[in-house]
């Protein structure tokens, strides 16, 4: 089966879930060539250089990749032309056949998100869902310290940043993947996601709601620590209905030391 | 809130920090409006699409001093009114949003409190981001540079060479120096040879970013984009580039800016009270 084969079956499994296929999308190829013989997939929060290499070691020389491949949500190369590390990416996909193909707005369009499911399993939150409100996970009560400690040791994170009173006690807590960290409210406690900016938003709304008694807390996972698991989800999701393709999850890792 | 008697005598008869042919200040009452024009006539050509500007308040109102900071925060409004000053200006949003439009905060109570505090403290807010950081050289770059001991820079690249470090000694100085507590992160080996720094705050972008680490050994980062400027270092280093990041966050890579810009908001009003309003690293780190 060719690359552009396992898109076709991927676009008629979405449409047999009720996803039509979007005319505006970021979802297409980025790299490599899409009628390539395909031996294996491989699934990842974002197709980085060190994972295109673990992917070509695996075998797995399709990389079906949540962010981008070249650094730009549009992955637009021109400025890159002459750039080292973009022509040294380049060139590897081509030596080692692989086909990057990116799988981002559609599969925030499944039922459950598996962005945030994938977060939520490896964050053991499953069970705590809310039944009504989407993206709402109602915790054991804690403090803030200790749930962010928790998260650290489960995800393994050297990198996750927390603002917000340690001591405060935690109950409610909204979970987005990536960009998508849910706006702070009175309604819950904490927001847990990726990455956000520092302008204004959620870091002013916790430092305002902190200095007129409501205390509130941010955990900023990184993006990759929001989204990889994601994309193991999304693996399942692939196998369902391409039996004969090995799939494997590769995940980008979180980039800081 | 009115000038007191005394504030403005002591403001009549403050020296002259500014060049002699330059008319003295005009011995009326200066409203927030007069000192806002000032600065606008001082910083260069005003844009016709920005987001600075007014915020909140009534600027025809007589001055009583400015309180800069990085966010204009709700702890910083107290401060600020606590220290007797009623203009506050600010590089980020103080209503939540890059417009500073609550949006769907407007019924919120944190927002309602915010407002309410403003009305009755009887500030006025007024937003000064783009036209200040796009000043040449680029302020933000140069207070974190007076802030690390870097004199050789930036050129038109915002590029500095220092002192020959590794990247773990230059990490500790930058944390030191910036007051750092969770918010840093690091893509780099420690041993890292460092000679020359690009230092890039704010919102770190791809493009200048592409441009520019070709000539230096680390980019010193406000806040690069996972998806752009994190995983390019990444890969540079995984195509056997020596480059690193550091990532210190949107806020404490502009809050040396703002001490800069309440020090030259000082000598476009020589003898007015001019406070700087510190907001520190908002982050700690979730393993430690």
């Amino acid at each position: 089966m060719t690359a552009r084969e396992i898109v076709t079956r991927i676009q008629q499994q979405l449409a047999s879930q009720k996803i039509n296929w979007r005319a505006e999308t970021v979802d297409t190829f980025k790299a490599g060539d899409p009628e390539t013989p395909i031996a294996g997939i491989a699934t990842t929060g974002m197709a980085t250089f060190g994972v295109l290499k673990r992917a070509a070691k695996a075998k797995r020389n399709f990389v079906i990749t949540h962010e981008p491949t070249f650094y730009n949500h549009q992955d637009q190369t021109t400025a890159l032309a002459q750039d080292p590390t973009y022509e040294a990416k380049q060139r590897f996909i081509k030596e080692n056949q692989l086909v990057v193909w990116r799988f981002h707005d559609h599969a925030h369009a499944l039922r459950p998100d598996p962005l945030v499911a994938g977060s939520a399993r490896a964050l053991g939150w499953t069970a705590y869902a809310s039944t009504t409100e989407p993206r709402i996970y109602n915790v054991p009560p804690t403090t803030l310290g200790a749930l962010a400690a928790d998260i650290a040791r489960r995800l393994k994170g050297r990198g996750i940043r927390v603002a917000g009173d340690p001591a405060m006690k935690v109950a409610r807590v909204a979970l987005g993947p990536g960009y998508g960290v849910p706006p702070l409210t009175a309604t819950f406690d904490v927001a847990v996601g990726g990455e956000a900016s520092e302008s204004g938003g959620n870091s002013e709304y916790l430092a305002d709601a902190a200095a007129s008694g409501q205390p509130k807390g941010v955990i900023l996972l990184g993006h990759m620590l929001s989204e990889d698991f994601g994309m193991f989800e999304v693996g399942e999701w692939l196998r369902g209905f391409l039996p004969d393709v090995p799939v494997e999850w590769i995940p980008a890792g979180e980039p800081f030391s | 809130m009115r000038m007191t008697r005394r504030a403005f005598v002591q403001a009549a008869a403050a020296p002259m920090l500014v060049a002699p042919q330059q008319a003295p200040p005009p011995l009326v009452e200066l409203t927030i409006a007069h000192l806002v024009g000032r600065i606008r006539a001082a910083v260069g050509p005003w844009r016709e699409k920005t987001i600075d500007g007014f915020k909140a308040g009534d600027p025809s109102v007589a001055l009583s001093g400015v309180a800069v900071t990085v966010a204009a925060r709700l702890e910083n409004l107290r401060r600020a009114a606590s220290a007797g000053c009623n203009l506050v200006i600010t590089q980020e949003p103080v209503f939540y949003g890059a417009n500073d439009e609550p949006a769907n905060r407007a019924s919120d109570a944190v927002y309602l409190a915010k407002k309410a505090y403003i009305d009755q403290a009887k500030l006025v807010v007024w937003r000064f981001s783009d036209h200040w950081s796009t000043r040449q050289p680029d302020p933000r770059v140069v207070a974190i540079a007076d802030a690390l001991g870097w004199k050789d820079g930036p050129g038109n690249d915002n590029i500095y060479r220092v002192p020959e470090t590794s990247l773990s000694s230059l990490m500790a100085l930058v944390s030191k120096r910036l007051g750092l507590r969770g918010g840093m992160r690091t893509v780099g080996p420690p041993d890292l040879r460092v000679r020359t720094v690009l230092v890039s705050p704010g919102t770190t972008d791809l493009a200048s970013t592409v441009a520019r680490l070709k000539g230096a050994d680390v980019v010193l980062a406000g806040e690069p984009r996972e998806w752009e400027v994190v995983p390019y270092v990444l890969d540079a280093r995984e195509a056997g580039a020596a480059k690193a990041l550091i990532s210190v966050g949107r806020i404490v890579s502009e809050e040396p800016g703002m001490r800069a810009c309440a020090a030259w908001i000082r000598t476009l009003a020589p003898g007015l009270r001019v406070e700087a309003l510190p907001v520190s690293d908002p982050f700690w780190n979730a393993a430690s």
